[in-house]
């Protein structure tokens, strides 16, 4: 039988991204529940290289990947894709690249 | 540190506002200091290139006015950080004219510091010659080239030079561009505090009530005690929660535990937080240590030309179908026309990829209506609006295959149809520089008024 999955949506509390100074973007995942935290954290839906495919980009591209216990989150940065405010930027303060987080299929008992 | 020490800020930015009544009640808690950030690089190069700020004279004037007023009445000091924007030297002067005027309008007659933190492009270069410039997150080392080219340049400041203005007596400190955690940790280091305490207190205040829930640009406290800190809400309507001030710790910043600042690097790696009743949190474990030399981060900007846009929606399918074949084509024409005339021509297709580029994954999906942002830079401003022009009548009457509608492609929300935003800028400085003290690049200056 197939692994039954959730989308990571309904198992944070706050998934977004934000520039971290003008090269960088940051995502927050973050839980209320520590349980769920564990949860994520523990079942390998949320790496690199699940991220990166979610951003169809490579995963060395993804300059940092945290699991912060004491803040129940998960924290990945991404090298902006041009620097803050570039010609041809599409996003000043990087806070709506967060989307593609939203869907990541997470595994539940 | 004899007594536990309050700071309020009252505001994520000055300018965005606060709750009257939220600030109200901060003040009935006995704050010792009223700390607020006036910027960041967040809103991009413009306002450090172009030197208009980022909030109007309007908002600026009624927020300090409010600050002022209450600052003289409890005999308490007023810090702005980051004044104006981005905290260069025409944003700290227009900041201080409008205390100033304050000042004349209410019969105050507070003691005024101000303290610039522009870099004399020599210094730049001398340092670069020096070896004493490293890449902070550009990826590129800083070349002397970059510093000609740059309209601007500032640094961060520590809490070290609002400290001085401190020692001479300011009641209203007008600080330039300041590391936002020091402006908000100055007077508790002034007074005594732990570094590491204080300038994790500033990191969480800097954004107001960011780190409250529900969060807002409001009214937020913290006060430090010997091992500690405790941070509040200024509104009763708004709390303080571990979730919510331990989400705010990765606010804006790569690293969960390590953070480097001007002359210090902070290590969160052992804070624990723990509520206190319904509303307040506490914050225990940041260390602080002292850098064995004293860095700065210099930020830098540089002119990339003169801009103008053209918006449009297309709602022809057909149109549509072909857009991102039709745009291109069009580019190149718009390219040839203006030869040898350099152009940097992009396009911001809503509704297919315009926010997430090449990151959208969503990209193939077929939407009914598209929104067209065309953008255009040149050297000069004469030149943007007229490749703009050419290119969105070439856009409106393109020719294509299998047109339904002959009578023009792009619904034009505007007349004019072009745009002219001015001069453009880019970041072109990121780098840290060695300085030879905490204080010997922010000129600090004082007055009665």
């Amino acid at each position: 039988m197939a692994q039954r999955t959730v989308p990571l949506a309904d198992l944070a509390d706050i998934i977004r991204s934000k520039n971290a100074g003008p090269f960088s973007i940051t995502l927050d995942i973050l839980f209320s529940d520590p349980a769920r935290y564990r949860l994520v954290r523990d079942s390998g839906a949320v790496t690199r290289e699940t991220v990166a495919e979610a951003y169809g980009i490579a995963a060395q591209e993804i300059t940092s990947f945290f699991h912060v216990d004491m803040a129940n989150a998960i924290k990945i940065t991404l090298r902006r894709p041009r620097t803050q405010g570039a010609f041809g930027e599409s996003d000043v303060y990087g806070c709506q690249q967060h989307v593609p987080l939203l869907g990541i299929a997470v595994p539940v008992a | 540190m004899k007594q536990p020490i309050t700071v309020l800020a009252p505001t994520g930015t000055l300018g965005y506002g606060f709750g009257t009544a939220a600030f109200e009640r901060g003040m009935s808690l006995n704050p010792g200091v009223i700390a607020v950030d006036a910027g960041s690089t967040d809103p991009g190069p413009h306002y450090l290139g172009s030197g208009e700020t980022l909030v109007s004279r309007l908002c600026m004037k009624r927020e300090l006015t409010q600050l002022i007023l209450a600052g003289c009445k409890a005999k308490i000091p007023v810090i702005v950080g980051s004044a104006g924007g981005s905290g260069s030297r025409a944003h700290v002067d227009w900041t201080v004219a409008i205390v100033r005027e304050i000042a004349r309008e209410h019969g105050l007659h507070p003691r005024l510091a101000w303290i610039y933190a522009d870099i004399p492009f020599d210094r730049v270069r001398a340092a670069i010659r020096a070896g004493e410039v490293n890449d902070f997150e550009a990826g590129c080392d800083l070349a002397e080239k970059d510093v000609d080219e740059a309209v601007s340049i500032v640094a961060q400041m520590g809490h070290e030079p609002i400290c001085a203005a401190l020692d001479q007596g300011a009641d209203v400190i007008i600080a330039g561009r300041a590391c936002d955690d020091s402006t908000i940790a100055a007077y508790p280091i002034w007074r005594g505090a732990d570094l590491g305490l204080a300038i994790h207190m500033g990191k969480i205040l800097e954004c107001g009530a960011f780190s409250a829930e529900p969060f807002a640009m409001d009214v937020m406290l913290g006060t430090i005690h010997d091992d500690h800190f405790v941070l509040e809400p200024g509104s009763l309507e708004r709390r303080a929660s571990v979730k919510s001030v331990a989400a705010h710790s990765l606010y804006e910043r790569e690293h969960p535990y390590v953070q480097a600042g001007p002359g210090h690097e902070l290590d969160l790696g052992g804070c624990t937080f723990t509520g206190l009743g319904d509303r307040r949190v506490r914050v225990d474990g940041a260390r602080a240590r002292a850098t064995s030399d004293y860095f700065v981060k210099l930020e830098g900007v540089r002119r990339i030309g003169y801009r103008s846009i053209s918006i449009a929606g297309i709602r022809c399918p057909t149109m549509i179908s072909r857009i991102g074949e039709i745009l291109e084509e069009a580019k190149r024409n718009t390219h040839r026309y203006f030869a040898p005339a350099e152009l940097q021509i992009g396009f911001h297709v809503y509704g297919r990829d315009a926010v997430m580029q090449r990151l959208e994954p969503a990209r193939n999906q077929v939407a009914h209506e598209l929104g067209l942002t065309i953008d255009v830079v040149a050297a000069d401003a004469e030149l943007a609006h007229a490749a703009c022009h050419q290119l969105s009548g070439a856009l409106l009457h393109w020719h294509y295959p299998g047109q339904y509608n002959t009578a023009g492609n792009l619904a034009f929300p505007y007349s004019p149809s072009e745009l002219d935003a001015g001069p453009a800028y880019e970041f072109s400085v990121y780098h840290l520089m060695k300085a030879g003290s905490p204080t010997e690049l922010f000129p600090g200056h004082v007055e009665n008024l």
